[in-house]
């Protein structure tokens, strides 16, 4: 089989990107590691399951960040411990790490089945609206019942953690490499998914729903699955926000992270999954950078503070490429194919053995 | 051939120029010849008000102590140079901006104390976000933290990082007296309460509620609007009738005060300033249309003594006059970060303008403040690195112009409340503390204050 000089370029480029990723505590100081490339690779995990709710079933998800917020409080509750010392807010059960860590994140996936449920009959601006209360909701509800939190953020989640993760507060790069691995098998697990007969009629969902209800397909059942998949996604980056941040507040699943994570995926590209850490990547870097370099008081230009800054860059960005940055990889690429492109790269590969999934 | 290999070179280089500018922080490494401060507040939230105060307190401690200058005296955030502590100079990694949400506030941190590698933290403005910094800190312990004007108790009481300080009292140290003197006089015995339901509400709440039941006073009902609600119609009618208590403590702030008092009227008629209370946050009433209704009120501090004569509450304002005359001195927002401020001065003088575990362990345990009158005038650090501090109740003007006059005086008020708060103990929420009578250090021994001047006439 032969690939075509594109797939074989991004290839190249995926192995590249690892490559750095596995190297990046050696070349990047302990503030890029910690919070700008772990936070990608955790947030990107989250905006991938939005973009694999989009790209693969058609639907755009306000409800991610809410589900992050599920497992970081069923954690945070599950994991602190109270008593002299301990945490003052939240239930602090003191459960073990381990157990905590597993009901986090079914809990969460079961949260993602519910919310699917029933949002699984709605379409377009129905939907959006659907798991835009479900984010609302769940900010209120963790914000009003002080008895899991309330305001306040229950603290010390990344004191205790599963033997297995290790020490989380002292050793950053630890949480950067748990981070890394989740957020590689979240991609595979993505692309192995969507080559499945359950991603190829999600799909055709996607695109028909009627003639793959009449087909016999059960759609709203394949919507609700998706969105459970979705939920298990953010769980995980819920779990790996709340060892991160080392605590959880209703802040974390408000309506401004909400649109955080929505912009993340905009920005990567709605398209396809690898935009989400590209996405994150660039959201975060900007939000950075911008935060450094103007002045938090206001601008006598815009007369906003930085945020209407950080707007402006994204506006730009969508203007320029309304599929996100990972429209202007594909329009580069048809740019060059039509002024008759780079030189050819052909590479003969082994056929896959009989059964695996073809790319 | 030439010009299609430009095409392709031309965005290589923009490319490779974003990723440049981008990680420029990323590989540069940090020199620690200077002590590097970050001053943090609040610029957007309900607190967004409370920013140039804070930086302004600051400010005009560091030109006071250390020698800087003003950039610009009306506008504190336009920043200060040339100060120096200890043989170091001093540099400010910008001033952090938060929302009152513990999120951002980790997020100015993570900018200013990581990336930005500074050394000492002023702040945070609110107290869940102090919460989520005690927490950070807990983690961090070469940086030390001053907290800047939050008042939840947990950072300093079951949080308590041994590199974090706080140089003046809690939500409850400041209402330390008010329970007792809307119990002496206005005859309270039974009272309702009602206060948002976060850190510092529950802080300040439970100053008053130790504070009142201590005098034998019962507190019967307690109710939990959520932080920002607008219609408070449903929370005020949980509150008993007024024929059922003596009175109501308030502890709802920002845009809530004065829709929360509007609800009250509709559903039990006007208000009776006798038959309500309550905390700083009814400082802030002035203008609304219920303040008028009010005056006469007793409420509580805020850890300051607003026109009181003393030489050094005058120096204080002279103080602030000179560096920033048109920031409101005799308010807290400004006054604790100057605290802060000074404290971080002095500590630097201490350890030589070293900083870490040099600097935490110079930072002053007793240290001169401007309103403190007892033990000489010299607020304490308690073995929490919390400081015991005089408190001063508050009276809404009976007459003349709206406002606030300082009524009461307690001295020396800690933050245990005479065993009710303890590190082993909760953190004030919404069932604790409980309502007990008991004995509290300052019962029987508040000073009335009269024209600024503090008596020796007991309060009955």
């Amino acid at each position: 089989m032969s690939l075509d000089p594109k797939t074989l370029t991004e290839r190249l480029i995926g192995v590249g990107m690892l490559v750095v990723a596995v190297l990046a505590p050696s070349l990047f100081n302990e503030f890029w590691l910690d919070a700008i490339l772990t936070q990608t690779l955790i947030f990107g995990i989250a905006a991938a399951s939005l973009i694999f709710l989009n790209a693969y079933g058609g639907m755009i998800s306000l409800a991610q960040t809410a589900l992050m917020g599920v497992a970081g409080y069923a954690l945070g509750n599950m994991v602190s411990q109270g008593g002299a010392g301990g945490e003052s807010k939240g239930l602090a059960l003191g459960w073990d790490p381990t157990t905590a860590l597993i009901v986090a994140i079914v809990v969460t996936t079961i949260v993602g089945f519910v919310f699917g449920a029933v949002s699984s009959r709605s379409y377009g601006i129905y939907f959006l609206m659907l798991t835009l209360t479900f984010g609302v909701t769940a900010n209120l509800f963790f914000g009003s019942v002080t008895k899991l939190g309330g305001f306040s953020p229950i603290a010390g989640i990344d004191r205790r953690t599963p033997g297995f993760v290790g020490d989380v507060v002292n050793d950053r790069e630890r949480l950067y490499y748990i981070a890394l691995v989740s957020a590689v098998v979240a991609y595979f697990l993505i692309r192995y998914l969507t080559r499945t007969p359950f991603g190829l009629s999600l799909r055709g969902i996607r695109d028909e729903p009627l003639r793959m209800a009449s087909l016999g397909y059960a759609v709203p059942l394949h919507r609700m699955l998706a969105f459970a998949f979705a939920g298990l996604l953010a769980g995980v980056a819920g779990v790996l926000a709340a060892w991160w941040n080392g605590q959880i507040s209703p802040s974390d699943l408000g309506l401004v992270a909400t649109i955080n994570l929505l912009v993340m995926a905009v920005i990567g590209g709605l398209a396809r999954i690898e935009g989400a850490w590209l996405g994150a990547f660039a959201f975060i870097v900007i939000n950075n950078e911008v935060t450094n370099r103007i002045p938090s008081d206001g601008l006598w230009y815009v007369g906003g503070t930085f945020n209407t800054v950080v707007g402006l860059v994204f506006l730009a960005i969508v203007v320029i490429s309304p599929d996100g940055l990972m429209g202007i990889w594909e329009r580069i690429w048809s740019f060059a194919r039509r002024r008759g492109g780079p030189p050819a790269l052909t590479v003969e590969v082994a056929e896959p053995a009989a059964g695996a999934p073809s790319s | 051939m030439k010009r299609r290999r430009w095409k392709f070179l031309l965005p290589l280089a923009l490319l490779l120029a974003g990723s440049t500018f981008a990680t420029s922080g990323a590989l540069a490494t940090t020199e620690q010849s200077v002590v590097k401060i970050a001053v943090v507040t609040d610029c957007k939230g309900a607190f967004a008000f409370g920013y140039e105060l804070d930086i302004g307190g600051a400010n005009a401690a560091f030109a006071q102590f250390a020698g800087g200058t003003p950039n610009n005296k009306k506008k504190p955030s336009a920043g200060i140079t040339g100060a120096t502590a200890g043989g170091a100079d001093l540099t400010f990694t910008g001033y952090g901006c938060g929302d009152d949400t513990p999120g951002t506030m980790l997020k100015e941190i993570r900018r200013l104390m990581v990336q930005q590698d500074a050394d000492v933290m002023l702040g945070p403005l609110s107290g869940d976000e102090a919460v989520a910094t005690a927490n950070w800190a807990k983690s961090h312990p070469d940086k030390t933290v001053i907290i800047g004007t939050a008042a939840s108790q947990d950072p300093t009481m079951q949080i308590a990082p041994k590199n974090l300080f706080r140089y003046y009292g809690d939500g409850a140290q400041w209402n330390a007296g008010i329970g007792e003197i809307v119990y002496k006089k206005w005859g309270w015995r039974k009272a309702a309460i009602i206060m948002d339901d976060y850190s510092f509400a529950w802080t300040s709440g439970a100053g008053i509620i130790v504070d009142f039941c201590a005098s034998g006073g019962k507190i019967t009902k307690r109710v939990f609007p959520p932080l920002n609600t607008t219609d408070y119609s449903s929370y005020v009618r949980q509150l008993p009738s007024p024929d059922d208590v003596d009175g109501y403590f308030w502890v709802i702030g920002g845009t809530g005060t004065d829709p929360a008092f509007k609800a009250f009227e509709q559903a039990y008629g006007p208000l009776k300033a006798k038959q309500h209370s309550g905390n700083l946050f009814l400082w802030f009433l002035t203008g609304a249309a219920v303040a008028p209704k009010l005056r006469g009120a007793y409420i509580g501090g805020f850890g300051i003594g607003p026109g009181l004569k003393t030489a050094a509450a005058s120096k204080y304002r002279a103080v602030m006059k000179k560096w920033y005359p048109t920031i409101p001195a005799e308010d807290s927002f400004t006054l604790n970060y100057y605290r802060g401020a000074h404290a971080l001065v002095l500590g630097l003088e201490k350890s030589k303008g070293q900083v870490g575990a040099a600097l935490q362990k110079a930072l002053p345990r007793v240290i001169d403040d401007p309103y403190q009158v007892a033990s000489g005038g010299k607020v304490r650090l308690d073995s929490r690195r919390q400081a015991v501090q005089d408190q001063y109740a508050m009276q809404i003007n009976p007459t003349g112009k709206f406002g606030i006059r300082t009524f009461g005086y307690v001295p020396n008020v800690d933050q245990t409340f005479g065993g009710s708060f303890a590190p082993n103990k909760p953190a004030p929420g919404r069932n604790f503390p409980p309502c007990v009578k008991k004995k509290l250090p300052w019962q029987g021994k508040i000073q009335a204050v009269v024209n600024g001047k503090i008596t020796k006439q007991f309060i009955k």
